[in-house]
């Protein structure tokens, strides 16, 4: 093979991994947040929104971490708020949300926590916003007098694909046999012992 | 004259990135049994295909290049360098098959992202991914920080003379123990002990905040996973503010400044020697430039008055700071909040502490603490010469496990590595600036990627260009391999195409 050609097939190569590569990425129309101040309004507009009262709605995910008579929850107001990925939502971006301080008896009101499993309960908190919060180090929170469930969480399910069975028992057989051939014409080629 | 690589020269290098690739195959059953364990049985299969695939790779490269030949220099630069490609395409698997990314080239932007010990992301509803796929995550970076070659040397390589060409070629060029195996193996053990300690102490502290046992262990352990190799990945998008505890932050910046220095120093503490800590070049240059960092960003804010009083203020820049310095890129405020509270001098003295890094032979990036130390040393020593009579001989020594004398070549191979990550770091300001973002965003996030930290101001997103994309890759994997062993792969492709038989 002459160094052109060799130099040809490189590039074509390169350039169609590249194109394969980023030729993939989800198209659609990602679930706008449901709040009037968004959590990313909040974030960019720190000084605007700092001390004043807000109304919050999105999906609780994690779990409650419970302090005493409070507790902190994590709701989500980004496109997988209603439905998440495993569920077949389009992605739409990174997660954003808020932290929020809460009283514990209303945490305990909120059934599903959103994870892999789980799509959260869709909650609407009532609190003030803090850029900076004075009595949480700094962070950037909402202190919630009030919490409502929308709409009760559930669980997910999680199908397993037969294609991706397929693949699995093809490739795992592949590479088996390839192991197989490997150990043995190794054994086959070390000298013999006595 | 080029001389173009023989056979014998493709098959030494295929056999040993086969090896490479198998330990990833073999790293890969962590997770699948962490998903068979919360019956993720959608993931299970996700990373079933993905072993598959890198023990086919693996096997294939045993039997088609099949050598006796031992590893020369450039071998194992180019074998180190490769491994991590090769390793990048087939570790995106699992990601790509978990639907949680944009396109491939996604998935390997994260998992170069988390072998470089980055933090870096592009995976989408974080807060919706399996148990699985968060331990590979993790385990990514936990393994990327000790080095994948590394893992490979410990359990697959009969400790040849070339496995030292190799572990050098993954940026570590401390012998702790004559063999470069044992070396391997006295780094995991330094690496395991913290493991065991880190973990129970986040477990613990997760535990008394409030999180159910099985989530307050496995948060332990990613976290502990992500601080100590410095790769500020963590399992909720949150980051660490997802905690809100003095408490959580205290041991995570404990661990990430342990994993921050160099493991000649841990050995060296390990083996009796305390006082090292304290004479140490690279431990001295990290608290004179985190000082330095976390006192301008302080004066910043409070000029500012972004927080409301100075505990507070101290708690949040301390931590960002340690975070950028030991290039960790765990946070505990938003990303744009560096933007829309932090402001452009609290930007610019983070990019500093990110652009410095920690220390050399750990699983820290960025220029690092001894490269900054040598050249200070190196300018006084020359103002020295200046100003003393012209007969008189003067030499500068620093300490580093033992006193080392300053010599010439020294300084200028310091100042080779230390110029090559500055253009790293100007040419990706440059190309974001191109693609228009704002200039100080766009060094903020491109000092983030080349110098391995991770922390963002927003400019990283599934949307950004695709040749940024490819940019920060590229700038991730020579910025952790230092450049020499990339450079040598690039070499090694020179001499295919142009050389001479």
């Amino acid at each position: 093979m002459s160094a052109r050609t060799a130099r040809s097939l490189m590039a074509t190569l390169l350039f169609g991994l590249l194109l394969a590569a980023s030729g993939c990425a989800a198209a659609g129309t990602p679930e706008p947040s449901p709040n009037d101040a968004s959590s990313t309004d909040l974030v960019e507009s720190p000084k605007k929104f700092d001390g004043g009262d807000v109304s919050f709605r999105g999906e609780a995910i994690g779990e409650a971490m419970v302090r005493g008579d409070m507790a902190w929850i994590h709701i989500n107001d980004d496109a997988y708020y209603m439905k998440n990925v495993e569920e077949g939502a389009e992605l739409g971006g990174y997660n954003t949300g808020m932290a929020v301080w809460v009283p514990a008896e209303l945490a305990e009101d909120i059934e599903y926590f959103g994870d892999y499993k789980h799509e959260g309960d869709i909650v609407e908190v009532e609190g003030i916003y803090n850029a900076a919060c004075a009595e949480h180090g700094g962070d950037t929170d909402i202190h919630a007098t009030a919490l409502d469930v929308i709409e009760v969480g559930h669980d997910v399910v999680d199908p397993v694909r037969p294609d991706k069975v397929v693949w699995a028992v093809t490739l795992g057989l592949v590479a088996f046999a390839l192991y197989l051939f490997d150990h043995y014409w190794r054994r086959g080629s070390e000298p013999r012992r006595r | 004259m080029l001389l173009r690589p023989r056979l014998d020269d493709h098959l030494v290098i295929g056999k040993y990135t086969g090896k490479v690739i198998i330990g990833i195959a073999l790293l890969m059953v962590i997770p699948l049994l962490t998903s068979v364990v919360f019956a993720e049985w959608d993931t299970v299969l996700d990373f079933a295909i993905s072993i598959a695939l890198c023990l086919i790779f693996g096997f294939g490269t045993q039997i088609a290049c099949r050598t006796e030949r031992d590893l020369s220099w450039s071998h194992g630069l180019v074998v180190a360098s490769g491994s991590w490609i090769v390793a990048t395409i087939l570790g995106a698997m699992p990601h790509w098959l978990s639907g949680h990314e944009g396109s491939y080239l996604d998935a390997m932007f994260d998992v170069m992202s988390g072998y470089t010990t980055t933090g870096l992301y592009l995976l989408q509803d974080l807060d919706h991914i399996s148990y699985g796929m968060n331990m590979w995550r993790h385990l990514l970076t936990y393994a990327g920080g000790q080095g994948i070659v590394v893992i490979a040397l410990t359990f697959l390589f009969k400790g040849t003379a070339g496995a030292y060409k190799v572990y050098v070629g993954e940026g570590k060029d401390e012998r702790l123990l004559p063999n470069v195996v044992q070396t391997a193996r006295a780094i995991w053990l330094v690496s395991l002990t913290w493991l065991v300690i880190g973990t129970v102490a986040m477990s613990i502290t997760g535990l008394l905040l409030g999180q159910e046992p099985v989530r307050a262990f496995l948060h332990g352990l990613w976290v502990y996973m992500g601080a100590w190799s410095t790769g500020g990945f963590a399992p909720q998008s949150y980051n660490t503010l997802y905690y809100h505890a003095l408490s959580y932050e205290i041991v995570a910046i404990v661990v990430m400044i342990a994993g921050s220095f160099n493991f000649a120093l841990h050995w060296a503490v390990w083996t009796g020697k305390r006082k090292e800590i304290l004479r140490n070049v690279e431990t001295v240059s990290f608290a004179i430039t985190l000082s330095l960092t976390v006192l301008i960003a302080t004066f910043a804010l409070a000029k500012a008055g972004v927080y409301p009083d100075a505990m507070t203020l101290f708690r949040k820049a301390f931590y960002q700071l340690a975070s950028g310095h030991t290039t960790t890129g765990f946070s505990t405020i938003y990303s744009r909040a560096f933007v829309t509270q932090w402001g452009p001098v609290g930007l610019i003295a983070t990019t500093v502490a990110m652009a410095i890094g920690a220390s050399a032979c750990s699983t820290a990036g960025g220029i690092k603490g001894m490269r900054i130390g040598i050249i200070f040393k190196a300018f006084m020593q020359d103002i020295r010469r200046v100003i003393s009579p012209e007969r008189a001989v003067v030499s500068s020594k620093f300490h580093h496990i033992k006193d080392v004398y300053l010599d010439d070549g020294l300084v200028r191979t310091t100042m080779t590595i230390t110029i090559a990550y500055l253009a790293m770091y100007g040419l990706n300001a440059i190309v974001g600036a191109f693609y228009g973002y704002d200039f100080l965003q766009a060094a903020f996030e491109g000092v983030s990627a080349a110098s391995n930290t991770g922390l963002s101001c927003g400019v990283t997103s599934p949307t950004m260009p695709d040749v940024m994309k490819v940019l920060y890759i590229g700038s991730m994997w020579l910025g952790r391999l230092e450049f020499m062993s990339v450079f040598a792969l690039g070499g090694y492709i020179v001499t295919i195409l142009r050389g001479h038989k």
